[in-house]
């Protein structure tokens, strides 16, 4: 034993210390006045007051950290809970539904915010098995409840989710022809964007080694943001919205939050809120309402000219329950890119369920090798063959979740008498069970690219539908160093 | 009372040495430390020399070794976060794959009895199972976060495959494949332990585990199957562990490092107190209520803390210890 304890012991040894890995963000603190003297007083709730020499007290403003702050921090892969509940929580939409309800009720309506709440597909369903009645019986329900709330339009997100699918194909094979025409280095495994704890997660450990193989196509989410704030807007008329996305995933709060997403000059995000599945539950416990017991309304679709409210139609695509991209990818390539119509997909499992591969295979040559990739230890297998040089994919569905989206991690939690694993057997039958959408038939999309993105392939539309990912420095801070 | 003679110092590490563990044929032990090396010694004539070093695999400090059950590989966790794995197909010790994936400081390394798994665990706080696939490929078949603070170590199973894992947040944990999905779960928390648990030994037949703390206890844990005897009740056919033993009084700093002999059922502890003990079961003890004895306690085995202890899987009573003050020694320890 020396003199020393061992954490004095000067020495890259860190074995003794504390290892939570508290948060590390240094916060720049506008200081008003620079005058010494003055105390610090610590108050019963926790509040700290300044008191100057006169005895004039001042409270101090409390530092926060955003999320914002969280995504350009390299401390910890995924943002501490408490930030995202003070930022996007169920309070905080509340909150907002309720102050617009007493604006109203006030006779100011012309500054209340137009409020719209977009669903996608798997939260939907988690709520659906929850209150066991049907997708579309839960879609209508959960429109009625939003209603109630004071929402004034619930719309369906599958127009977004058609155009993340023709963008992303596109872009794959633009990719895969630039890698074998002109040897474009990094073209090629191009691997999904629509997950953003994926994304988060290469940002922030794997940086620019591995973005250039994101798509930089958006994810429905913000694509939907995008729709609503750039278009629907202007097609309502309406002064300002609040957009509300209800998603199967806390990591869809962090890519809402992402600076890529916010106009400087509207102030304003492409999605204010993100709720999830199991935070709506919640809200309905809560307020002690079954979902199958509310009142029924009607989905909008306020992208067309006569915003008619329509049933909702609960659809999906072919493929995953992710978003079907690989299918999706698979097909329109062996088409445009070897002719060949209609390949069956059979997906192989390698050494897990969660790890598949499907390949196109013509006169004994491999034409493309596909994979599905859920969870983080095939994320792990994935980047580790590609810093090996080992990976032979065309392209990668990669999603953060074991058994992707369907079993996101803010979907309703089992209940007493079924497994996880049960539970996401049952919504994967749920969803295979719906009817398909298929993007090339979508009449409203195929209008909106061409009245609201001026085309197919303008300017607009890649610049309104594709985005940019942005590796994150370390931080060398003082409270960073390691002893 | 028994006898721990020193039998030889090896000092060639410069700072604390970590971990010290024996070739599975005995006649050979790796060790490892801050100066970030990885040495080899082996006996010539009647000493013991250093024969190999491997450097410049790691940036900093090296905290575990561990052999693989064929003697062929050695794998080396350091705190740059990476764990190297050394193999001598070209007669020479080469790393030939390097694993990474943890976020900081890994903390342990072990392989399983067959060989085809690896665990490892860090400040981070998980811990992750690779699989040995082909040749030099190692896949990561589980990223564990069952434990809510700094895991210090994993060690598996000496029959199947079982892996425990202990950690700063006071538990020791248990984890298992799940067939049906190839996914690995944790089948149990053991807490008893007032503070970080630092190190974990299982006995030769696997079903007892002993281990050691911060809070200067040691605890041996034993399995009850499902329709055990005792009557202790099991939840879905899988077995549940209990602490049967404190050893409690005998430590006064933490204890870092225990070893369970499979040879002789002796068990070595490594103490901050710089003094290493021995401890030996009652023949006549109650299994469910075991009584272990003190046989040997050695003032000032080191003048620093004693990290690690492991018994030579071969030779009975012989054992191997190193310190923070930077020797590695052998002992030999006798009734």
């Amino acid at each position: 034993m020396s003199g020393f304890s061992g954490v004095l012991q000067l020495t890259d040894l860190d074995d003794f210390i504390t290892p939570s890995q508290e948060c590390i963000k240094p916060v720049k603190i506008e200081k008003s006045s620079a005058g010494t003297g003055a105390k610090i007083s610590i108050q019963e709730d926790g509040s700290y007051y300044q008191i100057e020499e006169d005895g004039h007290r001042q409270q101090l403003q409390k530092v926060e950290i955003t999320l914002s702050d969280c995504l350009a921090c390299s401390g910890c892969i995924t943002s501490a809970e408490t930030v995202l509940v003070t930022q996007q929580s169920q309070e905080e939409l509340l909150r907002v539904l309720n102050e617009n309800k007493k604006l109203r009720s006030d006779g100011n309506e012309s500054e209340a915010k137009f409020i719209i709440i977009s669903v996608s597909v798997q939260p939907l369903l988690s709520l659906a098995v929850r209150y066991n009645i049907t997708p579309d019986e839960a879609a209508e329900r959960l429109a009625g409840y939003f209603k109630h709330l004071g929402a004034d339009m619930v719309v369906d997100m599958a127009v977004a989710e058609n155009f993340a699918l023709l963008e992303t194909r596109k872009e794959f094979v633009r990719r895969y022809l630039s890698s074998t025409n002109d040897g474009v280095k990094n073209a090629l495994p191009m691997l999904a964007s629509s997950c953003p704890g994926w994304v988060c997660y290469a940002e922030k450990t794997h940086g620019n080694f591995i973005l250039p193989f994101i798509s930089v196509t958006k994810s429905p989410q913000q694509i939907m943001g995008s729709l609503v704030k750039d278009w629907v807007l202007k097609n309502l008329g309406v002064r300002s919205v609040y957009h509300v996305t209800v998603m199967p995933c806390y990591d869809k709060k962090l890519e809402a939050a992402r600076e890529d997403f916010f106009d400087k000059a509207a102030e304003s995000r492409d999605v204010d809120c993100v709720i999830t599945a199991i935070e709506i539950e919640q809200m309905l416990q809560t307020s002690g309402i079954e979902l199958h017991q509310v009142e029924k309304a009607m989905y909008s679709e306020p992208w067309k000219k006569d915003f008619d409210a329509i049933s909702p139609s609960i659809k999906r695509h072919i493929g995953s329950g992710s978003g079907g991209y690989a299918d999706h990818i698979f097909h329109y390539a062996a088409k445009e890119l070897f002719a060949i119509e209609d390949h069956e997909i059979a997906y192989k499992n390698l050494r897990n369920p969660d790890f598949r591969e499907v390949i196109l295979e013509k006169d004994g040559k491999i034409l493309l090798r596909f994979a599905i990739a859920n969870g983080f230890r095939n994320i792990q297998n994935l980047v580790q063959k590609l810093k090996r040089g080992k990976c032979q994919y065309h392209y990668v569905e990669v999603m953060a979740c074991p058994s992707g989206c369907l079993n996101g991690g803010a979907q309703v939690r089992p209940r007493e008498d079924k497994t996880l694993k049960e539970l996401t057997a049952q919504l994967e039958h749920v969803y295979e069970s719906l009817p398909v959408e298929v993007p090339d038939e979508s009449k409203v999309t195929q209008e909106l690219y061409k009245t609201w993105l001026q085309g197919n392939e303008s300017d607009k539309a890649s610049s309104i539908l594709h985005t940019n990912y942005h590796a994150v420095e370390k931080l060398n801070t003082a409270l960073n160093i390691k002893w | 009372m028994g006898k721990l003679v020193l039998l030889d110092t090896l000092s060639k590490h410069v700072g604390p040495v970590w971990n010290v563990a024996w070739h599975p044929k005995g006649d050979a032990l790796a060790t490892c430390g801050e100066d970030k090396t990885v040495r080899i010694w082996a006996k010539q004539g009647n000493k013991w020399i250093n024969k190999v070093v491997l450097s410049d695999a790691h940036k900093r400090t090296i905290r575990s070794v561990a052999w693989s059950p064929c003697g062929n590989y050695l794998a080396s966790a350091s705190f740059d976060a990476t764990v190297a794995i050394w193999d001598r197909k070209t007669g020479e010790f080469e790393c030939n794959t390097t694993l990474e994936g943890h976020e900081n400081e890994v903390k342990s390394v072990a392989w399983s009895r067959s060989g085809h798994l690896l665990a490892t665990c860090s400040r981070d706080k998980s811990v992750w199972v690779w699989e040995v696939a082909d040749e030099d490929e190692y896949e990561c078949a589980a990223v564990l976060n069952a434990h809510t603070q700094d895991v210090k170590k994993v060690v598996w199973h000496p029959e199947i495959d079982l892996l425990a894992s202990a950690s700063y947040d006071n538990t020791i944990k248990l984890f298992r494949e799940d067939l049906s999905d190839n996914d690995w779960i944790c089948l149990e928390t053991l807490e008893s332990h007032d503070s970080t648990v630092w190190s974990l030994a299982f006995d030769k037949t696997g079903r007892r585990l002993a281990s050691c703390s911060d809070d200067t206890t040691v605890k041996i844990w034993k399995e009850y199957p499902p329709n055990n005897p005792e009557g202790i009740p099991t939840t879905d056919n899988e077995s549940t562990w209990k602490c049967v033993c404190t050893l409690s009084g005998y430590h006064t700093r933490t204890v870092y490092d225990i070893s369970w002999c499979h040879l002789s059922g002796l068990i070595a502890t490594a103490c901050g107190d710089d003094i290493i003990r021995i401890f030996k079961e009652e023949e006549t003890s109650d299994s469910n209520a075991p009584t272990f004895n003190c046989v040997s306690s050695t003032e000032r085995s080191h003048t620093q803390d004693v990290n690690s202890v492991a018994w030579n899987p071969v030779t009975p009573g012989f054992l191997a210890s190193c310190s923070d003050d930077g020797s590695v020694k052998l002992w030999n320890y006798t009734d």
